[in-house]
C-alpha cells in the first residue's frame, strides 16, 4: 500500500459540515421571528392608530384568555398530578397514562366539536360558546401540559420528605398544601407556561368563538386592513409575551431539576383515599377524560358518520400527507443538524439550540407573518419576482422548519446518546468506512428515535393551521385548512370529517407519549 | 503479524502535553504492556496507534509502513489494528455472532458466519452467539469483544485496560484466557493497564509510563530487577524512599546501609527499598507499628530514627515488638538526586 495514496487528512471537512448545517439551522429558525422584530420598529405610514386599536384589544383579550383558560388548565393539571402521583383510588393506574390523551386534539378541533355538540342541532344543554366556551376548550385540552410536568414533579419528590410530614401527623390535604404543592412548584410553572404559551398561540378556537386575541388581530390586520406592517406589529408584541413564556419555563425547569435529586429514593408511599374522596378523585379524572377527548372525539365520530363528504376531504387529506411527509423531512434534517450541533456544546450548537426554541415558542401566526416579511422585503429587493405557488410552498417549508426544529431536536438527542464514540472507533478498528459506520451502526441505533421524532414532526405540521392558512398556495386546502373554512362558514357539520381525521392522527404521537408514561410511572424508577 | 514502532511521538490536549517524545517498540508476535497512572499516556498512545488520533511529531510504523507523521495519518479503518475498548463497546443493536462477525465483512455470507462460530468457541462462547451484549455478563462480553477484534486477524491488536472492569477472581481467569487465545494467534500485542501485577504477569515486554514520559522499556524482569529510576521501581509495587547523602560508596538509612558503588561520595542520592526486599527477624532495635494482612503476605510498619518503612513479610510470622532489619540488596537500588 503506498503511503501517498493511503493517507486522509483527519480533522476539518467532518467538523465543519456539521458546524455549516447547524448554522443554517439557526438562520432558518430564527430568520422569521428577527425579521417580525425588525420590521416592527421599522417606521411604517400606514395603518398606526388602528394597529394601535387592534394590538390594544388582542392584548386585553389574549390577557383574558390566559388567565381564565389558563387557570382552569393549570388547576385540572397539578389536581390531577397529584391524585395520581400521591393517592390510591380506583382506576389511578389507568388514569395515569389516559389523563394526557386530550393532547391530540388541537385546540380549535375541540372548538369545532362542542360548538356543534352545543348548538347546531346537538346534544347539549348548555352552549359552549365565547370567551367562556373558549377558555373551557384550553383549560380540558390543555390540561395535560399541566399535568405532566407537575406528575413528573410529584414523581422525582424524595419520599423522605413526604413521610418526614407524615410522621408529624400531617394529613393528605395540609400534606399537599404545605410540602408536595411548594416542592413540585417548579414543574407545575413550567407545564402551565407551555399550556399559556399554546394559548397565546391559539388561532382557530378563538377566531371560531368571535373572539379577539393577539392571533385573531393578526390576521384582521392582514386580511380586513391588508396591512403588513400592521400584522408585522402584532405579531411583534405576541411574540414578545410567547418569548415570556419560553423564558418562564426554561428556568422553572432548571429548578425543577434540583427539586428530585434526593440520593435516598424509595417509591412514593401513596395514601389509600377513604370511600368518599376516591370516589370525588376517579369522577374527576374520568370528567376530564371525556371533556378533553372522549365526548368530543365521539361526537365528530358521529358527525363525520353522517355528514362527511368523502370527495371532498380526500383532496385535503393527500394535500395534507403529502405537506406533512416532505416538512417532516426538512425539518428533521435540521433538528439533526442542531441536535449533532449541541451535543458538541459548540457555540454554534448552543446558538441553534437557542433559535430553535424561540422558533418553537413563537406562534405559527408569528413565523408566517416573519416568512411573508422576508419574502416581501427579498421581492422589493429583486432578489424573487411574485409570490407564486411554489414560492410559497417554500415559505410554508420554512415556516414549518422554523416552528417545529426543536420538537424534533429532543428525539433525535436522545437517540444520538445512545451512540457512544467508543462504537465509532469500534466499527473503524474494524476497518468500517464512513458510510457503513452510518448504515450499519449509527443509523440502526438511533433509528426508534428518529421515527418518533418524524411521528412527532408528522403530526405537528398536520395539524398547523395558523401559518398553512397564510402561506398555502392558492386553493391548495389540507385537513386544517378545510375544518376551519368549513367551521368558519358554519358548516360544522361538514367540518368534523377533517377535524376527526386531524384528531385521529394526533392520537398516534400521544399513544407514544403515554406507552413512556406507563414504563415511567412513579414508583418505578 | 507485524512490529509496531513508535519514533518520538509527541501529542497534545488543549495545549497541555500528553505525550512527550515516546519511542517504544512492540515486535511481531509478543505482548507488550503499557504500566501507568491515570493521565500517564497510555491510553492515548493506543489511540495513536489505532489512528483515532493524530501524531503532533515523530511517526509511527507497523511493520515498517508509515502510518502515522505530522499532517498525515492513515484512516483507522485501513490499518487492521484491532482494539478492544475498555467498555467493549459491543454494537448494542447486533447479538455476539453479528457483533464478531462485523469485521469479517470481506467474507461471504456463509464463510463469514462459520468465521465469527469459530471465534465464539475459540473464547468459550459460542452458546452464547444469539445473546445480545445486555444480556451478556462482564466477562463475557469482554471475550466477545476480543474475539471480535481478533476475528479480522489484524496485524496488531490493542488493549485497553481489558480487565479493570472485573472483580478480582475473574480477573484472574480471564486473564490467563486471553493470554492463551493470543498466544495461539501470535498477533502482536499492546495492552494498557495501571495494574503491575497484570503487567509482571502478562507482558513480554514492559513499558513504564509516567506523565507521558517512557520511564523503561524493558522485560518484566529486567524492569524488576533493574529499574531506570526511582518512578520506575515505585511503578512496579510498593518501595521505601529514602534521601541521603552518599558515604564510603554507600547510602545510610536508619534500617541498613545499600550498596552505591556507582555514585561518587558526597553527592545527595534517594534510595528505592520494595517492600518485599526488607527481612525481618524478631529481637532487635527496629519498633514494629503494626501488622496487618496483606494477601498471601503480613504488610508491616516499622519505625527507626523517626522514619517509618513498610515491609512484606511472609504471613503470621510472629515479630514481637522490635525486630532487627536486613535489606536485600536485589531490591533496593540508589539513584542520584
Amino acid at each position: 500500500m503506498s503511503v501517498a495514496t493511503a493517507h486522509t487528512r483527519t480533522r476539518g471537512v467532518q467538523i465543519d459540515g456539521v458546524a455549516v448545517a447547524a448554522a443554517l439551522a439557526t438562520f432558518v429558525c430564527a430568520a422569521p421571528a428577527i425579521a417580525v422584530i425588525a420590521l416592527a420598529f421599522a417606521p411604517g405610514a400606514e395603518g398606526a392608530t388602528f394597529a394601535g386599536d387592534l394590538l390594544r384589544d388582542g392584548a386585553l383579550g389574549t390577557l383574558a384568555l390566559v388567565l381564565a383558560g389558563g387557570g382552569g388548565a393549570i388547576v385540572f393539571g397539578a389536581t390531577a398530578a397529584w391524585f395520581v402521583s400521591l393517592c390510591r383510588f380506583p382506576g389511578r393506574g389507568v388514569f395515569e397514562w389516559l389523563l394526557v390523551i386530550p393532547l391530540a386534539a388541537p385546540s380549535y378541533v375541540l372548538a369545532y366539536s362542542y360548538a356543534s355538540f352545543s348548538w347546531a342541532g346537538g346534544w347539549s344543554p348548555i352552549e359552549v360558546r365565547g370567551f367562556w366556551g373558549a377558555a373551557f376548550v384550553y383549560a380540558v385540552g390543555l390540561y395535560p401540559y399541566v399535568y405532566l410536568s407537575a406528575r413528573a414533579a410529584f414523581a422525582s419528590q424524595s419520599a423522605c420528605a413526604l413521610e418526614a410530614a407524615r410522621s408529624l401527623g400531617v394529613g393528605p390535604l395540609k400534606l399537599f398544601w404545605r410540602v408536595a404543592l411548594p416542592l413540585a412548584r417548579p414543574g407545575i410553572v413550567a407545564g402551565a407556561a407551555l399550556a399559556l404559551m399554546e394559548i397565546a398561540a391559539d388561532y382557530g378556537a378563538a377566531q371560531h368563538f368571535g373572539l379577539t386575541t393577539l392571533s385573531t388581530a393578526i390576521f384582521r390586520a392582514w386580511y380586513a386592513h391588508q396591512s403588513l406592517h400592521g400584522a408585522i406589529q402584532i405579531s411583534a408584541a405576541l411574540l414578545l409575551a410567547a418569548l415570556v413564556f419560553l423564558m418562564i419555563e426554561r428556568r422553572a425547569r432548571g429548578r425543577a431539576a434540583y427539586g428530585g435529586g434526593s440520593s435516598r429514593w424509595r417509591p412514593l408511599p401513596r395514601y389509600q383515599l377513604s370511600a368518599l374522596p376516591a370516589a370525588l378523585a376517579t369522577i374527576f379524572c374520568i370528567a376530564l377524560i371525556v371533556f378533553g377527548a372522549i365526548l368530543p372525539l365521539a361526537w365528530l365520530a358521529r358527525l363525520a358518520w353522517l355528514h362527511a363528504n368523502i370527495g371532498d376531504v380526500a383532496p385535503a387529506l393527500i394535500n395534507s400527507l403529502v405537506l406533512a411527509a416532505v416538512g417532516v423531512v426538512l425539518t428533521l434534517a435540521l433538528a439533526a443538524a442542531i441536535a449533532s450541533a449541541a451535543r458538541r456544546s459548540t457555540n454554534i450548537g448552543k446558538a441553534s439550540l437557542f433559535a430553535a426554541g424561540m422558533g418553537y415558542a413563537a406562534p405559527g401566526a408569528v413565523i408566517a407573518m416573519g416568512a411573508l416579511a422576508m419574502f416581501s422585503l427579498a421581492r422589493e429587493w429583486g432578489w424573487i419576482g411574485g409570490l407564486g405557488s411554489a414560492l410559497a410552498l417554500f415559505a410554508l417549508f420554512w415556516t414549518y422548519a422554523a416552528r417545529f426544529a426543536a420538537a424534533g431536536v429532543g428525539p433525535i438527542d436522545a437517540g444520538l446518546a445512545r451512540l457512544s464514540k467508543g462504537l465509532d472507533a469500534s466499527a473503524r478498528t474494524l476497518g468500517a468506512g464512513p458510510w457503513r459506520r452510518f448504515a450499519e451502526i449509527d443509523l440502526p441505533i438511533a433509528m426508534p428515535s428518529l421515527a418518533a421524532a418524524a411521528l412527532i414532526l408528522f403530526v405537528e405540521i398536520l395539524k398547523e393551521l395558523p401559518a398553512t392558512l397564510i402561506l398555502r398556495p392558492f386553493n391548495f386546502d389540507t385537513l386544517a385548512v378545510k375544518a376551519y373554512s368549513y367551521a368558519s362558514d358554519e358548516r360544522l357539520l361538514e367540518a368534523a370529517a377533517p377535524a376527526l381525521l386531524i384528531f385521529l392522527a394526533g392520537l398516534a404521537p400521544i399513544v407514544l407519549l403515554a406507552r413512556s408514561i406507563d414504563r415511567t410511572r412513579a414508583g418505578a424508577r | 503479524m507485524s512490529t509496531v514502532s513508535l519514533q518520538g511521538v509527541r501529542r497534545s490536549y488543549d495545549k497541555t502535553l500528553a505525550l512527550h517524545d515516546v519511542t517504544l517498540t512492540a515486535p511481531e508476535g509478543q505482548v507488550v504492556a503499557l504500566l501507568g497512572p491515570s493521565g500517564s499516556g497510555k491510553s492515548t498512545i493506543l489511540r495513536l496507534i489505532a489512528g483515532l488520533e493524530s501524531v503532533e511529531a515523530g511517526e509511527i510504523r507497523i511493520n515498517g509502513e508509515l502510518v502515522s507523521a505530522p499532517g498525515s495519518t492513515l484512516a483507522t479503518e485501513q490499518r487492521r489494528v484491532g482494539m478492544v475498548f475498555q467498555d467493549y463497546s459491543l454494537f448494542p443493536h447486533l447479538n455476539a455472532a453479528a457483533n464478531v462477525a462485523f469485521g469479517l465483512d470481506k467474507l461471504g455470507r456463509a464463510e463469514r458466519d462459520e468465521a465469527a462460530l469459530r471465534w465464539l468457541d475459540r473464547v468459550g462462547l459460542k452458546h452464547r452467539a444469539s445473546a445480545y451484549p445486555h444480556e451478556l455478563s462482564g466477562g463475557e462480553q469482554q471475550r466477545i469483544a476480543l474475539a471480535r477484534a481478533l476475528a479480522p486477524q489484524p496485524r496488531a491488536i490493542l488493549l485497553d485496560e481489558p480487565f479493570s472492569g472485573l472483580d478480582a477472581v475473574l480477573r484472574a481467569e480471564l486473564r490467563d484466557a486471553t493470554l492463551a487465545t493470543l498466544a495461539e494467534t501470535r498477533t502482536t500485542t499492546i495492552f494498557v493497564t495501571h495494574d503491575a501485577e497484570d503487567a509482571l504477569q502478562a507482558a513480554d515486554r514492559l513499558v513504564i509510563l509516567k506523565a507521558g514520559r517512557v520511564l523503561q522499556e524493558a522485560a518484566p524482569r529486567e524492569a524488576y530487577d533493574r529499574p531506570a529510576s526511582l518512578d520506575a521501581a515505585a511503578a512496579l509495587g510498593p518501595v521505601n524512599i529514602y534521601k541521603g547523602e552518599i558515604t564510603n560508596g554507600a547510602l545510610q538509612t536508619p534500617f541498613g546501609d545499600i550498596n552505591a558503588a556507582h555514585l561518587t561520595n558526597g553527592t545527595s542520592a534517594q534510595a528505592a527499598v520494595r517492600a518485599e526486599a526488607l527481612t525481618l527477624t524478631p529481637n532487635g532495635s527496629t519498633r514494629v507499628i503494626s501488622v496487618r494482612p496483606h494477601g498471601a503476605h503480613d504488610l508491616v510498619k516499622i519505625e527507626s530514627q523517626g522514619v517509618t518503612w513498610r515491609a512484606l513479610v511472609p504471613a503470621r510470622m510472629p515479630l514481637g515488638d522490635a525486630v532487627s532489619v536486613t535489606i536485600q540488596p536485589a531490591g533496593a537500588f540508589v539513584f542520584s538526586a
